[in-house]
């Protein structure tokens, strides 16, 4: 009932005139953004980001949302057209939709992926409106010690996530951290590693240096041959099509057993720290590739080839902004950049931000929610578009942006140092990327650094037992699976080949059972109980049959 | 001893890690019996310079970069079109105060196109007519619109 409350709150702040258009103009520029190749979401988010400065926290929220669901849609666009997918979420999107397009069903593949966009969208708002709240209860029941812990396990698993790189991430993660202590000292704020520089005790605002390190690197690598700075975004093969709504979403339609679990992938996977939509559509299509009668077909232009992926793309902005709304930790780039944006607007995200601020917390799930309308309506018109924008060379759109970056950041505070932290990390980001470090680890070491930082001064402040650590449940839970985190990548890549990887799953269950069952209640511990009677079976298991196989070898 | 770009990352890692860690001393006690605002930093350098370490020790079981190794001229080469980008930004940064946003953002712009897309005369008239649109156009997004004071430089006092 307080679900509809809310909503009914929010909606009057949200349904305005000025707010509605605002959120066309950016689910417009979102689709075109994210049809670019090479122009990724968050860059686009980026760039919205100063124009909200001077706009409510609803509506500056609303039209980021608005970009952030345009571009996970957009990259379809290119996908399918062309071939080259215009976003990492829409890669998987190719192996189908461009055959299917090449077999002269482009208006088809369009349409599917349209449909497909949408009803991964819509499910995944309502499971955000539905959990975000309830995720935000279990929430309030942490402690700073809780948060320091989960903040270890965010940086933990979104540098595993850099697979063989794993070492740098950890590291690009640590440097990320040490970055965010330049500056004021979160307690007593005093200066700290100024070396003497004045303007250095205002430290690193956090969305210059991700400008910096995030867009500002990646342009310039993408300049860096010159035959690749000329070359048109799109290549040449784009024109544009009608697509065939009517014929698309009853093909999707009669697939909605493969739309469900491609939106619960999706969710599921945006949940994670730092997995997102890359992760997600590769994910979703390998499941449905796995489940489909016809799977001989993916890859020649299978329907479920393309619904799979886009769906799941789109989804996992719903679980993107769950953890975001109910635990007020981003676990993205993107959800950085909203971050950023609710702190500008004096909006303080935590585990009580939607009871605190319940018109802005329901008026971001329902902008979610309408986005995905507004993409649907919108996707024919932006196709002319895009054809257009694919003609312009990449060099001009670097020039452009390069310049735009810095406006946008200097709009930011009003003052002059921060392009010139912009300037520094887009230069350390461009080296790092060199060095084949992860910038993704490095983003959210800033973002997440002061946040530590001042929950570790918190833990002190109460008591100086570092026992705490380990004796309150949801940190031993976090720190608990940070360690099988870093294990992870050792992991996938030893899968069937190590003996040890066949007990991982089931040692994982048996351990987290531990913390889970120090939970307080009667679903929890009984919840644990189960994980480790399931673990031990799968252990045993497990040993039994690796005997036999060996015999069957010989 | 094998020098691969790792083992130089390792190098300026752990170095890093060394300096920060002396100037931690330098940071005031606690208070109040509050966290020392060297802890924290504390905290991170330790494992950072371990894990540095570790990267030191796997660079040397590598062998060498199999990358070609480049002579400082041919490596100017390679990356001209970032350090020229680079080069213009900072130049603009460094005029601001001058040119002011307006003004410097015309030549910043006019001249990364140029450098990354060519001289030929009808490049430049080109360049000319995206930047004059993109520049003017955010300049008064920004400051009409948006209300935002950009900087105005000594040579055009606009406010």
């Amino acid at each position: 009932m307080d679900l509809f409350q809310n909503l009914a709150a929010a909606a009057p702040q949200l349904f305005t005139v000025s707010t509605m258009i605002l959120m066309m103009v950016g689910t417009l520029a979102g689709l075109l953004a994210g049809a670019i190749p090479g122009f990724t979401i968050a860059m686009a988010v980026v760039l919205v980001l100063p124009f909200t400065f001077t706009m409510s926290a609803v509506q500056g929220l609303a039209t980021m949302i608005a970009v952030y669901v345009g571009g996970l849609s957009g990259g379809l666009m290119s996908g399918i057209l062309t071939g080259i997918p215009g976003t990492p979420s829409s890669v998987a999107t190719t192996f189908d939709g461009y055959p299917m397009a090449r077999g002269g069903k482009p208006g088809l593949a369009l349409g599917i992926g349209v449909w497909s966009s949408f009803f991964g969208g819509v499910i995944a708002s309502l499971i955000l409106m539905v959990v975000a709240p309830q995720l935000a209860l279990i929430g309030l029941e942490f402690q700073p010690v809780d948060y320091f812990a989960l903040i270890i396990f965010a940086l933990t698993v979104t540098a595993s996530l850099a697979g063989d790189q794993m070492l740098k991430g950890l590291m690009a993660a640590l440097f990320g951290l040490l970055v965010a202590t330049v500056g004021s000292d979160v307690v007593f704020g005093q200066p700290r590693f100024t070396f003497g520089i004045d303007s250095a005790t205002q430290g690193f605002a956090f969305l210059p240096v991700l400008v910096g390190l995030f867009a500002f690197s990646r342009l310039l690598n993408d300049v860096r041959d010159p035959e690749a700075a000329h070359k048109a975004l799109g290549g040449h093969d784009a024109h544009a099509v009608n697509i065939d709504y009517i014929h698309s979403a009853k093909e999707v339609l009669k697939r909605w057993g493969n739309v469900i679990r491609s939106a619960v992938i999706g969710v599921f996977v945006g949940v994670l720290p730092a997995a997102g939509s890359t992760i997600s559509n590769i994910l979703a299509y390998d499941q449905a590739k796995k489940t489909s009668k016809d799977g001989k077909d993916f890859g020649k232009g299978a329907v479920d080839g393309i619904i799979a992926p886009e769906t799941a793309n789109n989804a996992t902005a719903g679980g993107a902004l769950i953890v975001m709304m109910a635990l007020g930790l981003p676990g993205d780039i993107m959800t950085a950049i909203m971050l950023g944006a609710l702190l500008i607007h004096d909006v303080i995200p935590s585990p009580s931000f939607i009871s605190d601020e319940p018109v802005i917390a329901y008026s971001i799930f329902l902008a979610f929610f309408v986005a995905n309308f507004m993409m649907l309506a919108l996707q024919s018109v932006t196709l002319r578009g895009f054809v257009l924008v694919t003609k312009v060379k990449m060099y001009m759109l670097t020039a452009v942006i390069l310049f735009y970056c810095a406006l946008g950041i200097f709009a930011l505070n009003n003052v002059g140092y921060d392009m010139w932290t912009l300037f520094i990390f887009g230069v350390a980001g461009f080296i790092l990327r060199a060095f084949g470090f992860p910038i993704v680890p490095m983003v959210l070491g800033v973002v997440l650094g002061q946040i530590a930082e001042a929950r570790l001064s918190q833990v002190f402040a109460r008591s100086d037992d570092i026992a705490i650590f380990l004796t309150r449940p949801w940190s031993l839970f976090f720190l608990l699976l940070a360690c099988f985190s870093i294990v992870f990548p050792a992991y996938q890549k030893h899968l069937g080949k190590a003996a040890w990887t066949k007990y991982y799953p089931s040692v994982l269950l048996i351990v987290m059972a531990l913390p889970v069952f120090m939970m307080p209640g009667i679903i929890r511990p009984v919840a644990a109980i189960g994980m480790a009677i399931a673990g031990v079976v799968m252990l045993i298991r497990r040993y039994r049959t690796e005997p036999q196989q060996e015999e069957v070898q010989q | 001893m094998s020098l691969n770009r790792d083992f130089f990352v390792a190098l300026f890692f752990l170095v890093l890690s060394g300096v920060m860690f002396v100037a931690t001393f330098q940071l005031p006690p606690p208070m109040f019996g509050q966290m020392s605002s060297a802890l924290w930093p504390r905290t991170i350098l330790i494992p950072l310079a371990i894990l540095s370490f570790v990267l030191l020790i796997i660079s040397q079981r590598q062998s060498a970069d199999k990358e070609p190794r480049r002579s400082l001229r041919e490596w100017l080469v390679y990356y001209k079109n970032p350090i020229l980008c680079f080069g213009l930004f900072f130049l603009f940064l460094v005029t601001m105060p001058v040119l002011g946003m307006l003004i410097g953002g015309l030549a910043y712009v006019f001249l990364t196109l140029s450098v990354l897309g060519g001289w030929s005369p009808r490049k430049l008239g080109l360049h000319a007519v995206i930047t004059a649109i993109f520049v003017v156009g955010m300049w008064a997004v920004f400051t009409q619109l948006l209300g935002v004071f950009l900087p105005e430089g000594t040579l055009l006092r606009v406010f």
